[in-house]
């Protein structure tokens, strides 16, 4: 056991020094560790997994920012927003008799006399900012458990923790709802509003919990994007725009990069680029240790009292599908299609064809009628999926606001647009603030990058000498009054409300479950049975005989619906039952069309 | 050489041998150290190395400093090259006499020495090899031609090394830095012994190694070495005037101080003015006029796109350019460049000697070429692209086994757009597009296009515009624009004036943009007539003629043009003609050699195959579907090898066979026994046989065109012609349908119309009698001619016709005769 030597959590380099001083005393090579590790990782993962520590480190926003030590461990949750290539550093080099390591740290002490003894070593450098449109629930719970499976927390706590989680959820559901959605994103004052629900609940907490995790639960607010730097991975691993917990030493760097000195200069003018427009000092660093992937489902509290029982997910159907159809004023086949909509997700990309998408177009609402539920609308979905974001279409946003991401060369980075956003995000545009203008060239690009998006599930990103396309995966939702021309939706829907009521109060158990319920049901694998296979495409002949508008697109929507429709009952096959269901949506639909 | 010169000049270079490398030749030929005016600098290559000066030691640039004694041959120096130092350091324990290796490695400096000098004396290319014994090899020819021009530099192709001496290749890629040294001495040798009164310094570039490598897979073990990569200049440094050699004056009594040479990136500014008389203490003053500096750039390269991951963003990386490589990249270019990857720590602060852990990499930049063909420099004559041409072998081979395939028509027609099914033949017209005919142009000046116009008229959602994109996808060049957008400067050549020089300046259009390429033209329908008329030009004559503001110019717009369009009305009316459904003048649809109707046509096949394609789309692993198609790369690699190399010409059968087949369509025309004659094939038509016999034969990769390809070509434009120039009262193809939107038995009819209306008119109305109603009259055109309908619209034509005649007048609706 080599748990107690190290103090992974204070003293993280202590411990990696250790694990390499005694890699290097058992006669091994530096140079055998190239590109490699020796151990330090072992240590980590099981002071980290296996003994479920996790949940003491701290995770670094801004709250924590401002006493986390350098040279601590810390996690960082965020998405890959730009990644500035590979760095080469002194990895290991001879001190006197001794080798030393400088990996995943930043040890600016390396004397100038530096010996012929030293490993170059790269790491790559990710620039990773908080998940865009990340809601408040989500951010919360993501700073306040342990996602890691094997964490062992006694049920006693967690059921506290869930009661707590419960309560404050309550806090968030309602004062949101009478705000009228505007032209800001309105996370942000969702934020506010939930502060100090949070913050009460903080005292509750206190003398339950354990102790790191009171520190542990922060001031929800923005967190700071960071600079990692990661060691000893395959660049297929890490890609742009995924979202990660990154596990590792903190540190800032402390100096900004001087220019002056005669022939600095000339260098730096060239070299400057790479580390000075990062203004090293607002930038926080973190040398991961450990990574991890992050899917929706991780935002989620780990539920196992849910079973995957049939007989759960169809009451939780039941009660989301209850819950939207209110939302939209008794509504049940706006209900119905909306839900189908939660629950796509891009499985599969032949040429050009995004399969899977479903994007909503809602139409017949008047500023008015969305005034009412719009607000409502997003509102619930904010409470219902951890990423969100909303883009309100007018004319004056679209000739201004920066959509696309674009390569700054002069600062050497990606400028992060509105679109690039992580997978499995949920982007509402609000079309009925728009009136008639003139869109400039921003705007017409713009409007083009939402076609796309809308189309083809692609945002290009601009890198001046050319346009890479990068594929998304985000639920599009568009409220409008008639047929949005700038916007194609998959489904385009006249909303029927009848009935505008009050917001229900929602019970934190019911919006934990159809959290879980949205993220696990999307994610299920599917197929088709032969047979089925056949009377769907009988189906789908005949309804081309007769009307022959229906083409191909229209063939890819019924079947992204019939697949949605089956997850939705947790099934993994299509059955006969879904599809005629999925059939008479349909029909409901067109007759509204008409 | 004479080989005592040899361990003084290497005297030169102890500890920084990239510095050296570039600068000490010149050292060498003067011997002496004081004559270091002369002494030119001017590649500058080590100078970076020399600035911070002190982290790496091979940095700690020593340049051109004459006497051993400062500079740092530490014992750990790995890559200086120790020997015959007269050494005052411990390090230098070697042997005088012992042969002299670079430090930390097995190469023994003479022996590469007279590998390299072997080289550059012997070496022939292959193709002269034998030939001319007796001439001088490759490089003794470039080198006599480097003294004629005075040149500063010799280009050395890297396959040449290898292929003259594999271990030299090896030793120089993996240890640039010092067999670049003796590479220069060597060459520097050979100068001065063939002219010795050359003065200046010749260098080597390195170009076209064997093998390349991307920036993303750059790392630490190809620092030092030398790499090779292909990118995008993104940005440019401004000029970076570097300084070499110091001056100082006495301020107190004017003396003026020997040149001082930087040394490890510092000028050590005399303390004291060294003229006996004086010695006043802090007095040089420096004088920027006598100083010497060398032209510096960095230079940003980016990745270019195919080279980039899914999820990455690209990568970049820094050059170092030097003397006449300084703007040799503008940003925007690509560019191939080869050169040795470097790192370099980074200091804490200006005065601070500790460094960070990190370290700045760069490339140090041998030799840059600019990968677009079309603009390769001029002046770098030995570069005819030898990498791409070396490239083809390989694929030639693979290419020419393909085109072996009997099925190879077949084969690539089904990898056309393999996501779209049926629509075989719209695809083979589209794959005799992508390969072209050939071009011709008579001593006369009459020029025959090669290039095959296609147009794509069809229903709404039959995947036209995924046949578009998919061609364009493919197509050597080409600009894809869609009709709504363009407008008819847009497509030809447009005039602005510049902001800064306020002259007016000529921009290329999409057209000219797609010279040898393909222009994709979306929703031709829905394109200005001002846009459409601007098309007629390019599509027979293959130029653009500009006459506007003061600029008179004819450019090249050798394209083809692919466009699709929607019928009138959205769907296809096969009452009507392709003119009228389409509304295109029908000079400009003669023009395309190829028309194909897309209908969306009601059947219950069809449709089955669509719902089983999109079921599977859905349901099935994707990567399961589609076997034995060719993917894009190869269909690309084949396409713009039969492009380039296979220029085939008409048998004397396959002539034959044309002109029957051509006779055997005008026959077609002449019904017996009736009066009316039907065009069913134009010397166009002919043209169009041609090529697309061409493209058929270079489709299989054969310099003559066989009599089954002219077969073929028949075929495809029978195909296309019978969809769109089918004349649907008759069911025979009439091309007047096409060249004048109305078929001959149409016109037939409008004349028999015409004919019994005058008949009417005479009979019925007196001369200058009362007028009679247009219904009336329509009334007994019904009553005689039982035959056929007759339609007021009809009717009114043929009054027109009348009045033109001056037999009626018309008023509003009643007619009147004169």
């Amino acid at each position: 056991m080599v748990g107690p030597m190290y103090d992974c959590l204070a003293n993280p380099l202590g411990a990696i020094r250790l694990t390499f001083e005694k890699a290097v005393g058992s006669g091994c090579e530096p140079s055998a560790f190239d590109g490699k590790d020796w151990g330090a990782l072992d240590v980590f993962r099981e002071f980290l997994v296996d003994q479920g520590n996790l949940s003491q480190v701290p995770v670094l926003n801004s709250e924590t920012l401002k006493w986390v030590q350098p040279n601590t461990l810390v996690r960082f949750r965020g998405m890959v927003q730009d990644m500035l290539g590979n760095e080469f550093y002194a990895g290991a080099y001879k001190d006197g008799s001794g080798w030393r390591t400088n990996k995943f740290g930043d040890d600016s002490q390396q004397p100038i006399d530096s010996s012929p003894d030293v490993r170059v070593w790269e790491r790559r450098l990710l620039y990773c900012v908080p998940v865009p449109g990340l809601n408040t629930w989500a951010e919360s719970e993501a700073a306040s458990e342990a996602t890691v499976t094997s964490m062992d927390l006694t049920s006693q706590q967690r059921d506290k923790r869930q009661r707590m989680d419960a309560e404050s959820m309550d806090y968030e559901v309602c004062p949101g709802s009478n705000i009228v959605l505007e032209d800001s994103p309105s996370a942000k004052r969702m934020r506010e509003d939930g502060h100090p629900s949070l913050s009460v609940q903080l005292s509750d907490l206190k003398p339950e919990g354990p102790c790191s995790s009171t520190m542990m639960r922060p001031e929800v607010g923005d967190s700071p994007s960071c600079l990692v730097k990661v060691y000893d991975t395959r660049e297929s691993e890490l890609k742009l725009n995924d979202i990660f917990e990154f596990v590792g030493v903190f540190t800032i760097e402390s100096e900004p990069v001087p220019a002056d000195d005669g022939d600095d200069i000339d260098l730096t003018t060239g070299f400057r680029n790479d580390l000075v427009h990062l203004q090293a000092n607002k930038v926080p660093c973190l040398h991961c240790i450990v990574h991890r992937k992050l899917a929706v489902s991780d935002f989620l509290r780990s539920s196992p009292i849910i079973e995957q029982s049939k007989h759960v997910v169809m009451n939780t159907r039941e009660s989301l599908l209850r819950h939207l159809t209110m939302l939209l004023g008794n509504d049940g086949v706006a209900a119905n299609y909306m839900l189908l909509h939660l629950l796509s997700k891009i499985h599969a990309r032949v040429d050009n064809v995004a399969v899977g998408k479903l994007s909503l177009n809602l139409t017949c609402l008047s500023k008015e009628a969305l005034s009412v539920f719009g607000v409502q609308l997003c509102n619930a979905l904010r409470n219902l999926l951890p990423f969100t974001d909303s883009i309100p279409l007018t004319v004056n946003y679209l000739n201004t606001a920066c959509l696309g991401p674009k390569k700054d060369y002069q600062r050497n980075r990606l400028i992060g647009g509105t679109l690039q956003l992580a997978e499995g995000s949920h982007l509402t545009i609000d079309e009925t603030q728009l009136e008639t203008g003139t869109l400039n060239s921003v705007g017409i690009e713009n409007a083009r990058l939402l076609k796309d998006l809308v189309e083809l599930q692609k945002v290009e990103y601009d890198f001046t000498y050319y346009k890479m396309e990068m594929a998304a995966d985000v639920q599009l939702l568009v409220l409008s009054e008639g047929k949005s021309n700038i916007l194609p939706a998959d489904i385009v829907l006249p909303v029927r409300p009848s009935d505008v009521s009050r917001p229900e109060v929602v019970s934190a158990e019911a919006l934990g479950a159809w959290r879980w319920y949205l993220a696990t049901m999307r994610t299920l694998s599917h197929t088709i049975e032969s047979e089925i296979q056949e009377v769907v495409e009988k189906d789908l002949v005949a309804a081309r005989q007769a009307d022959r508008r229906i083409g191909s697109k229209e063939f890819s929507s019924l079947l992204t619906m019939g697949r949605l429709m089956s997850l939705s009952f947790g099934e993994t096959t299509l059955s006969l039952e879904h599809w005629e269901m999925v059939k008479e949506l349909e029909k409901l639909r067109k007759e509204r069309i008409n | 050489m004479a080989s005592d010169s040899s361990p003084a000049r290497f005297n030169n270079t102890p500890s920084s041998p990239d510095d050296s490398a570039f600068s000490s030749p010149i050292g060498d030929t003067i011997s002496s150290p004081a004559a270091g005016t002369s002494r030119r600098n001017k590649r500058g290559r080590g100078r970076s190395a020399a600035t911070p000066p002190n982290n790496h030691p091979r940095f700690a640039g020593s340049e051109s400093t004459p006497t051993p004694l400062h500079h740092g041959g530490r014992p750990p120096t790995p890559s200086s090259t120790s020997e015959g130092a007269p050494s005052s350091e411990a390090g230098d324990d070697m042997d005088e006499a012992a042969p002299t290796f670079v430090w930390g490695t097995n190469i023994s400096v003479q022996e590469v020495k007279s590998a390299i000098q072997m080289f550059l004396k012997n070496f022939r290319d292959a193709q002269s090899q034998g030939a001319e014994i007796y001439e001088d090899g490759k490089y003794m020819k470039a080198i006599h031609r480097v003294l004629e021009i005075e040149g500063e530099w010799l280009d050395v192709d890297a396959h040449d090394v290898f292929d003259y001496n594999p271990e030299l290749y090896g030793k120089m890629v993996r240890y640039p830095l010092e067999v670049l040294a003796i590479f220069d001495i060597v060459l520097m040798d050979m100068v001065s012994q063939i002219n010795p009164l050359f003065e200046k310094h010749v260098q080597v570039r390195i170009f076209n190694l064997k093998g390349s490598t991307t920036m993303r897979n750059l790392n630490p073990s190809d620092i030092e070495k030398m790499v090779s990569l292909k990118g995008m200049v993104i940005r440019c440094s401004a000029i970076i005037p570097e300084i070499r050699e110091a001056t100082f004056r006495c301020l107190v009594c004017g003396y003026f101080s020997d040149p001082i040479v930087v040394d490890r990136g510092r000028i050590s500014e005399p303390t004291l003015c060294l003229k006996q008389e004086c010695q006043a203490k802090n007095s040089m003053t420096l004088v920027h006029n006598r100083c010497r500096f060398a032209d510096k750039q960095i230079v940003r390269l980016q990745e270019t796109p195919d080279e980039i991951p899914e999820g990455g963003t690209p990568h970049t990386v820094s050059l170092l350019m030097h003397d006449k490589l300084v703007d040799a990249g503008k940003p925007g270019d690509r560019v191939e460049v080869t050169g040795i990857y470097r790192a370099m720590s980074v200091r804490l602060g200006p005065t601070q000697r500790t460094v960070k852990s990190l370290f700045k990499t760069y490339i140090d930049c041998l030799h840059i070429k600019k990968t677009d063909k079309s603009r390769m420099v001029a002046e770098d004559a030995m570069e005819i692209d030898s990498s791409t041409q070396k490239h083809d072998e390989d694929v030639e081979f693979d290419e020419a086994k393909l085109s072996k395939l009997p099925d190879i028509y077949d084969r690539l027609t089904r990898s056309l757009a393999p996501n779209i099914w049926e629509l075989d033949d719209v695809k083979r017209g589209l794959l005799c597009q992508l390969f072209g005919g050939n071009a011709l142009k008579l001593p006369s000046g009459a020029s025959f296009r090669g290039d095959i116009n296609i147009l794509l008229v069809g229903d709404p959602g039959t995947s036209k515009s995924q046949l578009l994109q998919y061609i364009h996808k493919l197509s050597p060049r080409g600009i894809y624009t869609s009709g709504r957008g363009s407008s008819a400067v847009g497509l030809t050549a447009y005039v602005s004036r510049d902001p800064e020089t306020k002259e007016t300046v000529l921009e290329s259009g999409a057209l000219v943009l797609s010279d040898r390429g393909i222009c994709c033209i979306d929703e031709f329908d829905k394109m200005s007539e001002n846009a459409r008329s601007m098309l007629h030009e390019v599509m027979e004559q293959q130029t653009v003629s500009i006459a506007k503001a003061g600029i008179i110019a004819t450019l090249n717009a050798r394209t083809s043009v692919l466009a699709c369009a929607n019928p009138i009305g959205s769907r296809y009316n096969p009452r009507l003609s392709v003119i009228d459904n389409i509304h295109l003048p029908p000079t400009l649809l003669s023009r395309f050699d190829l028309i194909y109707l897309i209908l969306d046509k009601a059947d219950e096949q069809t449709d089955k195959h669509l719902a089983r394609h999109i079921v599977s789309l859905h349901f099935e692993d994707p990567e399961l579907a589609q076997q034995d198609v060719l993917d894009i790369a190869t269909l690309t690699a084949y396409l713009s090898y039969a492009r380039n190399h296979i220029n085939p010409q008409l048998s004397d059968e396959a002539a034959e066979e044309l002109t029957r087949g051509y006779v055997e369509m005008r026959r077609r025309g002449n019904f017996p026994g009736s009066s009316k004659k039907v065009i069913t094939a134009t010397p166009r038509q002919i043209e169009s046989l041609i090529r697309i016999s061409e493209a058929l034969a270079r489709i299989r990769f054969s310099e003559t065109v066989e009599k089954h390809d002219v077969t073929e070509a028949f075929r495809l434009l029978e195909v296309a012609m019978q969809q769109s120039a089918t004349d649907h009262a008759t069911g025979t193809i009439d091309m007047d349908l096409i060249t004048t939107g109305v078929s001959a038995s149409e016109r037939m009819r409008r004349e028999n119309l015409v004919i019994s209306t005058r008949n009417i008119i005479m009979e019925k109305l007196q001369l200058g009698g009362p007028s009679m109603r247009l219904l009336e009259i329509l009334e007994e055109l019904k009553k005689q001619s039982s035959a056929f309908e007759v339609h007021l619209h009809d009717l009114r034509n043929a009054i027109a016709t009348l009045q033109t005649e001056g037999v009626v007048a018309v008023h509003g609706d009643n007619v009147k005769r004169v």
